[in-house]
């Protein structure tokens, strides 16, 4: 049997704060052989980066490494100098991290960054590390190298910038490449792009790699092994494959069931409670205060990792069976013809030269969830902010219940404001810092004068599923998931019609979103509420809305019944997007290959143009496959239900929709 | 979820008392202004009329035990008074600048567009203006007294208080919770009301405690060039200054206590500030 | 990067020309005004008029305003009677000088500010980072003169190494040849400016060490010297250069403050002799020259520091 290239033994991590220590890792025992893709994955909090911080050596101010071994290439990094280890660092090792618009150096040109590690480990002249720096550039995907290498950061996209950081990480060819959630700031089809160079990169030069991610789908599709980390442990770790058939420790289970892509009903799975405060002492099984299957025993002592290629620390372990199964996702009922809560028609709007939302028309029935999905930077949001009145459109018109709500007086804007509320992402930034949760659920009730605001505070709070308790509290003393329900407690408080929730969950990990998910779905039927649900996350959107509309770069591309857009694309556009999402989907639907990867896809490249000169005609179309000619006329949104614009629709219109033109 | 409730006002005194510099500040301010304000009900000194009999006593002669002055006055009663002035002259003009930096920079910025780069512009070109020049001009102008010199360093100091305001307002004009209390059909009234006045209060409060102890260096330098309030009213800069012209003569004793003093009660308020400054952010940490 | 510049430059001619009301304001529009104040308060009314008439002040306001602008322009800033001079040509004896007393400590200042808040940012929260913020926010605490009489005491008198007059000279070269005198004036002056610039580099070094990209640059390998001298300190010391443009009119008043007390024969102690004797044409024509001097430098300085970090330089190329 080979060596493994890593090697971790009980390591303890402890992080310094105001008072006492966060103990991030406990006891963490984790193997990477040379050559292999390890996946580490966990919600916030689990520890997933204070490990791969802990190999790197660059634990923030106040962490250190307690106790335990990190064996690189048979040595025990903790017992070398730090000369030595500072060395290894930067040759035999390269890491990648999150965000790569803060990442860089912005005030040193590319170049000088990608090849500062060969000018200082292997004392390259100038010129010649300058001219490695530009091959290593080129062997990552970049367009014309020599010129990038002399640009700064800020002149680079997201994807570009996180190249650079790749390339920075191989210069000096490392035998280990960790990358710590190196995608989760990027958009879909840039995420793919990044993911695949990382494989290629693997294979090519036979380094090790440590994918760090919060998110199962990428695991899924590139790791060979995956470890599960919980509260700081590792609880489970077997062949990607293997893991995601049979997952047997608790947490892992309910973790996956926690996924909407893993929804085969109308509820998900949601883990109650939250994971346990660090910075006290800890026994037993991390996860038991969570845990359905839970018994004393499982209090009693710390259960350590057994098994020999699939380990996992549960004393009530999941059975070992095949737990994927082919989904069967019911068919919504279409909303009954009913006049529409809120049309959209024609909405433009420009910041100055900045054309942010182009001609953009759709309508939301009474009780429907409308789920509007794009990358960044194509106007969902802004979408969002005219259709509260938060903004006033350049042009168009918006029609909620039958009235043209740029027509209103300062008083009946005011009670229109009623009838629709905004959810926002970041409810602590929504939330005013210095204001009780009293204060903050009270505000909408005084400012639209409704009376009795304590009984209604109180209903609020029963349909949100928090206690009486949280009133008295700041924002701050809250976590996302719960901020989140006060949040919707106040966009509910004025009874409105319809909330527009602008990515309402991305900010929440998995088992947290579900529960807020499953809230809003549960409030829906409850008040009959409509949802305009924007997101970039398109499993989240398949699985909430009834309809979907897809934009792109200020236009709606094509909206239609969320099973046919998702599953029977007919813009290109939203095909690529729907390929480029990484998922765990059983083999039965999305069709895994042998090796457990997920199947090969359709891709687009390049980056998007800019809102400031969009192209003309179809915006899509200096990067579409299909783009002929006629493209650079505009396309008009046509079809019945299922509605594209697009001059090449990758499938006719279902029969039930003859091919008539919008209006 | 289980920590006690505690209101906001005692969360921050806490963190202020847990600042051990803030408190010694704090410490430090009030002793001296008992010393200045009830000192004189214990130690009874004649601070009006010289005495010509007595000038330049060494401190530990009886009844003046910190000497006397160059005109016969006891020294330590003249801290007392001294320190009177430079106290209220500090509270006051700090205050005022303040109070009008506020009003200025929140009109600025509440109103925005052509408005605000003028009154932005008038606030540049007055802070061009070297302050002590400024202080010295209007001094040369009008008779110093005390009133005097609290309405030209608060009527000149005010500009960094407009400055900060102006970009606390802006800045908490666009935050997220003021558009979601827009999106409740919310005034701009309530806005500045429940949401912008609260959240800069601190800020304000803060960087007053440094106005404070900058107006408290202004009057010492007025005094120093020879503006200050004329006798017999005293303050600690004029008393300083009088001290310069006896280091030759080693009369250290009406040099060094007034300049401790100074350098006292200036570092106390930037104690106070930079503890107060942790009080109020602290409420806004996430966990 | 052009758009920038002609925005800064119209920014800074406003501030310039409001500077010139301000100045004219508060002559005119103070009670008493400046015959009042010139003549003392034994003048008798005939005698105020007589002044009036003979500066022009019996004219509407505005006509006096661009009267005093005129002549502004054209170099004359009026005549001192006390002085028996020209104010320009007392201006252009004294300027030089001025600026060779703030250049040197502004130069000593940074010199030393730099390290020290390196110094104190790579050892935050350490006895080294103790005790220079406590000397600082002392030396912050103690009035310039009282600081600069502390150094006379001590280098003049206790230790006497050094004068503790500063040279009497006529020209900026006979300043900078007696170089023993102009120690103790330019160090003081230095003292409190190193106290407020070492601070500043302190938080700009600390914010730039807690910033990712200094992390990416250790995950390199790099010693830590390099990631401090190389990618922090360049990083830290941008906002630097805007400071020392922030930072002008602060150092004008010490030096008003140091002319004063080192009898240095500069601008601020023209200036000072002039407010004991209520010469007002010397008073007004040293503010506006020293305002002109303050928004000068600080346009010098925000450029320096546009034309020095690409995020700023090549931003503005872009659009």
């Amino acid at each position: 049997m080979t060596e493994p290239l890593l090697e971790l033994r009980d390591l303890d991590t402890e992080i310094a704060v105001r008072r006492g220590a966060v103990h991030a890792l406990d006891g963490v025992s984790l193997r990477v052989m040379p050559g292999e893709t390890l996946g580490i994955v966990g919600e916030s909090g689990s520890g997933k980066t204070m490990t791969a911080l802990s190999i790197m050596g660059l634990l923030p101010s106040g962490g250190r490494v307690t106790g335990g071994e990190i064996l690189f290439e048979g040595r025990d990094l903790r017992s070398l100098p730090p000369d030595e280890v500072r060395r290894i660092r930067g040759v035999r090792m390269g890491m990648v991290f999150q965000d790569p618009f803060t990442s860089l150096n912005p005030t040193m040109r590319i170049g000088a960054q990608v090849a500062e590690p060969l000018r200082v480990h292997e004392k390259a002249g100038r010129a010649e590390a300058r001219e490695r720096a530009v091959e290593i550039l080129r062997r990552v995907g970049m367009p014309r190298p020599d010129r990038i290498a002399g640009n700064y950061p800020h002149e680079l996209s997201g994807g570009m910038r996180q190249r650079v950081a790749i390339a920075m990480a191989l210069s000096c060819s490392p035998r280990l490449l960790i990358a710590d959630e190196p995608t989760t700031a990027l958009d879909v089809t840039t995420q793919r792009q990044i993911l695949e160079l990382i494989d290629d990169l693997r294979e090519e030069l036979g380094m090790a790699v440590i994918l760090v991610t919060h998110d199962l789908g990428v695991i899924a599709g590139r790791a060979d092994r995956v470890a599960v980390m919980y509260a700081g442990r590792v609880v489970e770790t077997a062949a990607t494959r293997e893991l995601f058939r049979a997952p047997r420790h608790r947490y892992t289970e309910a973790l996956l069931e926690s996924l909407p892509e893993a929804a085969d009903g109308e509820r998900l799975y949601s883990i109650p409670g939250l994971p346990p405060d660090l910075s006290q002492p800890l026994t037993g099984c991390r996860f038991a205060p969570r845990c359905r299957h839970v018994t004393d025993e499982c209090r009693a002592a710390d259960i350590p990792l057994t098994g020999d290629t699939h380990q996992f620390a549960c004393l009530h372990p999941a059975a070992n069976q095949d737990q994927l199964h082919a989904r069967v996702r019911p068919e919504r009922a279409p909303a009954a013809e009913r006049p529409p809560l809120l049309s959209i028609r024609g909405l433009v709007k420009n910041y100055g030269q900045v054309s942010a939302v182009a001609d953009v028309s759709f309508d939301v029935a009474p009780g429907e969830t409308f789920g509007l999905v794009g990358e960044s930077g194509c106007g969902k949001s802004t979408v969002g902010r005219l259709a509260v009145g938060l903004e006033r459109p350049s042009a168009g018109r918006i029609t909620l219940d039958g009235t043209d709500i740029a027509g209103l007086s300062g008083r009946e804007r005011r009670r229109m404001h009623r009838q629709v509320q905004l959810m926002f992402q970041d409810s602590y930034a929504a939330m005013n810092p210095r204001m009780r949760v009293d204060a903050i659920l009270a505000e909408p009730l005084e400012i639209q004068k409704v009376g009795d605001r304590r009984a209604r505070i109180d209903t609020l709070l029963d349909q949100v599923g928090l206690s009486r308790q949280v009133l008295e509290r700041y924002p701050h003393e809250f976590s996302g998931g719960q901020l989140q329900r006060i949040g919707l407690a106040r966009s509910l408080a004025l009874h409105p019609r319809l909330i527009v929730g602008d990515e309402p969950v991305s900010a929440l990990d998995v088992s947290i979103q579900a529960q807020v998910l499953n809230l809003m779905r549960d409030l829906q039927q409850e008040l009959g509420l409509a949802y305009v649900f924007i997101s970039h996350d398109l499993s989240v959107v398949d699985y909430m809305a009834d309809r979907i509309g897809v934009m792109y770069l200020g236009k709606l591309v094509e909206v239609g019944p969320a099973g046919d857009v998702v599953r029977n694309a007919r813009h290109p556009y939203t095909r690529a997007l729907i390929d480029a999402v990484p998922t765990i989907d059983a083999p039965t639907v999305e069709g895994l290959t042998a090796d457990g990867r997920a199947r090969e896809r359709i891709a687009i490249e390049g980056e998007l143009p800019s809102a400031l000169n969009p192209p003309t005609g179809c915006r899509f179309r200096t990067r579409c496959p299909l783009a002929a000619e006629i493209c650079e006329t505009e396309p008009p949104l046509t079809g019945d239900t299922h509605q594209v614009a697009c001059h090449f629709p990758l499938r006719p219109a279902r029969a039930s929709g003859a091919e008539v033109a919008h209006q | 979820m289980t920590a006690p409730v505690r209101s906001r006002w005692r969360l921050g005194l806490g963190v202020f008392a847990e600042n051990r510099l803030a408190l010694v500040g704090a410490g430090i301010f009030l002793a001296l202004a008992a010393f200045s304000f009830l000192g004189p009900f214990v130690w009874h000194t004649d601070q009006v009329h010289t005495d010509l009999a007595s000038v330049h006593l060494d401190p530990g002669t009886p009844g003046h035990p910190l000497g006397t002055d160059g005109v016969g006055y006891d020294q330590l009663g003249r801290l007392m008074l001294g320190g009177q002035t430079s106290i209220i002259v500090g509270l006051a003009a700090g205050l005022l600048a303040t109070l009008v930096g506020t009003i200025w920079g929140a009109v600025a910025g509440f109103v925005g567009g052509w408005v605000d780069s003028a009154m932005m512009r008038v606030v540049d070109a007055m802070m061009s203006i070297p302050a002590l020049f400024l202080f010295m001009l209007l001094a040369a102008i009008v008779t110093p007294s005390v009133t005097m010199l609290i309405v030209i360093i608060g009527a000149f100091a005010w500009l960094g208080p407009a400055r900060l305001v102006r970009g606390e307002a802006l800045s908490l004009r666009t935050r997220e919770y003021v558009q979601a209390m827009r999106g409740m059909g919310g005034t701009s009234g309530r806005a500045v009301r429940r949401h912008i006045v609260p959240n800069a209060i601190g800020t304000v409060i803060v960087n007053a405690t440094f106005q404070v102890a900058d107006a408290i260096l202004y009057v010492a330098y007025l005094s120093f060039l020879g503006l200050g309030v004329p006798p017999p009213a005293a303050n600690w800069g004029g008393m300083l200054s009088d001290g310069l012209a006896d280091t030759y003569s080693g009369h250290w004793w009406l040099l060094y206590p007034p300049g401790i003093a100074i350098i006292l009660i200036v570092l106390a308020f930037n104690f106070i500030g930079d503890g107060l400054r942790d009080a109020f952010e602290v409420r806004l940490r996430r966990r | 990067m052009v758009r920038y510049l002609v925005t800064r430059v119209g920014q800074a001619i406003v501030v310039i020309v409001l500077v010139t009301v301000i100045a004219f304001l508060i002559l005119h529009l103070l009670p008493g005004g400046a015959a009042r104040a010139t003549l003392g308060k034994e003048a008798t009314l005939d005698q105020l008029a007589a002044f009036n008439h003979e500066m022009g002040y019996d004219k509407p306001w505005f006509q006096q305003y661009f009267l005093y602008l005129r002549r502004l322009v054209t170099g004359d800033f009026g005549y001192s009677y006390q002085l028996n001079q020209s104010v320009a040509e007392a201006i252009t004896q004294r300027l030089p000088k001025t600026i060779v007393l703030s250049l040197l400590s502004t130069v000593l200042a940074v010199l030393v500010a730099i390290p020290l808040g390196v110094i104190q940012a790579v050892r935050r929260n350490r006895s080294a980072d103790y005790v220079i913020t406590s000397l600082s926010l002392l030396a912050y605490a103690t009035p310039i003169f009282f600081m600069g009489l502390l150094m006379i005491i001590l280098f003049s008198q206790v230790w006497p190494v050094l004068p503790p007059e500063a040279p009497q000279g006529f020209t900026v070269g006979e300043v900078l040849a007696e170089p023993a005198g102009l120690v103790l004036p330019v160090v003081t002056l230095a003292i409190v400016t190193i106290a407020v610039y070492s601070r500043y580099v302190r938080s700009s070094m600390v914010d730039n060490l807690n910033e990712n990209y200094v992390r990416t640059a250790r995950s390199k390998g790099l010693p830590e010297w390099r990631v401090v001298l190389v990618h922090t300190l360049r990083n830290g010391l941008f906002p630097v250069i805007g400071l020392l443009g922030m930072y002008l009119p602060a150092l004008f008043s010490g030096a008003l403050v140091v002319e004063s007390l080192f009898n240095f024969p500069g601008m601020g102690q023209l200036f000072w002799q002039a407010a004991l004797k209520r010469d007002f044409p010397i008073l007004l024509g040293v503010t506006v020259v020293v305002t002109i001097a303050t928004v000068a430098g600080s346009l010098v300085a925000d450029l320096l520091y546009a034309a020095a970090d690409p995020r700023v330089r090549l931003r503005r190329n872009v659009s």
